[in-house]
């Protein structure tokens, strides 16, 4: 695949992916979760093109998220974002070429994304309860941590490193990003 | 030389860039919890719900199609158990209505065995019908799955419930041989029902019945059912064995003929029954065949004419008989024999 051409429909890709995660994702239910379709799509452009093109794909694909789910508005996209910027950590000095860094990517990315929005959502559940704030009574978002580590987290954890596996043979065709998009 | 001067932030540097959209999530998720935010998200929701519905429309359509070719998949599994379902019910089908016409050949039986209390019954199941053997084509022979372990002889009557089959000519460890009726070695003493006429019933070469040695000059009709006659000891009395269904009287013969229809089907004979109480008198097979030596039977006669008028004279004439061949007791007066001057 031309790099650039997946460069500029990594944001229409985004909503697709949004949209078929709140779609077609319930259907691919294994154990309960569902794939992480926009996560993995963001992994995917982080380690080609960097975190800085990642971290406003993770913004984007936050917020699409956030449209068709019943969290904050926001909060998806934190949480992508602290994803892709670890993942963009280990991107500078590792070569996705290794089979085990995409699968790391997916791993650490799910888990980094999971902890990271169940944290702001008990975090924005109890700081709409303090501040009593309008749709306070509607944010319950408190969700146990270690119940939807385990149950939740964890097997999304399982599900979406196995689809980077799938996914890694096509995201090593790609060819080092240029400095030309990277700049 | 190191370069000192500080390199101007942009909007492209990374941390620039997390700090404005943090920012922007955190604005979002305030503005969304105070309420603000709803106006924006109807706006967004009624732009998006089109193709979120269009969306898990397309799904539910691969879905639908994923799963069509998995049922087919299924469909295909599902068949073929259900083809080996249909073929075990169809040959248990099978098997139970072999099983219905065992029980009404039984009960059939039964209603024989009823109807004759002195006989006593062992029910066999035909393992074979054989048609002649090695050495000839005119034998006509079924083999029974009874034998010497239940009881079988040799010279057994053999019968159904529509009538005498034969007689057991052969007996192994665990089945028989039975000689039919219809063979042409076979031969039964009988007995018209009505009229009361006795004869031989012997099997012929056509696999017909066929009534000898009825006393001439004695009316019969067709249709007159013909049993066996007890006589001789080899088969009990009272069996069916056929009706006569044509008469073939000459005044030159010595006896009448009658060609009889046997009530027993031979051609679908499937369960037989033993007469495992009734001794015969003769054992078979030895009987069949008497000592095969040539026997000569030498008659004279001698005629003695007195007349006063005329001379006294006396004429001798002697006869000599020599069987050439086996005779066959079962089937008498078809015994080939020659005569000698």
């Amino acid at each position: 695949m031309n790099r650039n051409l997946f460069y500029y429909l990594m944001t229409p890709l985004l909503l697709v992916a949004s949209l078929l995660q709140s779609t077609a994702a319930t259907r691919l239910q294994v154990g309960g979760v569902k794939p992480d379709l926009v996560l993995l799509l963001v992994i995917c452009g982080t380690l080609i093109y960097g975190s800085r093109a990642g971290i406003v794909w993770a913004f984007i694909g936050g917020l699409t998220l956030d449209i068709f789910s019943g969290g904050p508005m926001g909060g998806s996209s934190l949480a992508l974002m602290v994803a892709v910027y670890v993942i963009g950590l280990g991107q500078r000095t590792l070569s996705r070429f290794n089979v085990l860094v995409p699968l790391g990517a997916a791993m650490l990315g799910t888990l980094l994304y999971g902890v990271t929005y169940v944290m702001i959502l008990s975090w924005v559940e109890s700081t709409a309860q303090f501040l009593a704030l309008a749709n306070a009574g509607n944010a319950r978002y408190n969700l146990a941590f270690w119940p939807t580590l385990q149950f939740i987290i964890l097997p999304a954890l399982f599900y979406n490193t196995m689809l980077m596996l799938i996914v890694t043979p096509l995201l090593n065709r790609m060819p080092e990003r240029p400095e030309a998009i990277n700049a | 030389m190191r370069n000192l001067e500080k390199r101007p932030r942009r909007v492209d540097d990374l941390g620039i860039r997390i700090v404005i959209l943090a920012l922007a999530a955190l604005l979002l998720m305030a503005l969304q919890l105070t309420g603000h935010l709803r106006p924006l998200q109807s706006a967004i929701t009624l732009l998006t719900s089109p193709a979120q519905l269009s969306a898990t429309g397309i799904t539910e359509n691969i879905t639908n199609v994923i799963d069509y070719f998995a049922e087919l998949r299924n469909l295909r599994q599902r068949n073929a158990e259900l083809e080996q379902l249909n073929s075990s019910l169809l040959a248990e089908k099978l098997s139970l209505r072999e099983v219905e016409h065992e029980n009404e050949l039984l009960r059939e039986f039964f209603k024989f065995a009823k109807n004759r209390p002195g006989l006593e019954l062992r029910g066999a199941q035909i393992i074979g019908l054989a048609i002649g053997d090695e050495s000839t084509n005119f034998l006509r022979r079924i083999i029974v799955d009874l034998g010497q372990i239940h009881g079988v002889k040799v010279g057994m009557p053999v019968i159904t419930d529509q009538g005498l089959v034969g007689r057991v000519s052969e007996v192994n460890d665990s089945i028989s041989k039975v000689l039919l009726l219809t063979d042409a070695t076979s031969a039964v003493n009988a007995v018209l029902q009505k009229s009361r006429l006795n004869g031989v019933v012997r099997g012929t070469a056509s696999g017909d019945l066929l009534m000898d040695f009825i006393d001439q000059g004695v009316k019969f009709n067709v249709g007159e059912p013909v049993l066996t006659s007890g006589l001789g000891g080899r088969f009990p009395k009272g069996l069916p064995i056929g009706e006569v269904i044509e008469i073939r009287r000459r005044d030159i013969d010595f006896s009448q003929q009658a060609v009889v229809r046997p009530t027993v089907d031979f051609k679908r004979l499937e369960l037989v029954a033993v007469v495992t109480n009734f001794n015969p008198v003769e054992e078979v097979p030895e009987l069949l065949v008497i000592n095969p030596q040539t026997s000569t039977i030498t008659a004279t006669n001698t005629i003695s004419v007195t007349d006063p008028s005329l001379n006294t004279g006396q004429v001798t004439n002697t006869t000599v008989l020599t069987n050439v061949g086996p005779l066959d007791l079962a089937a008498p007066l078809t015994t080939p024999v020659e005569s000698a001057p």
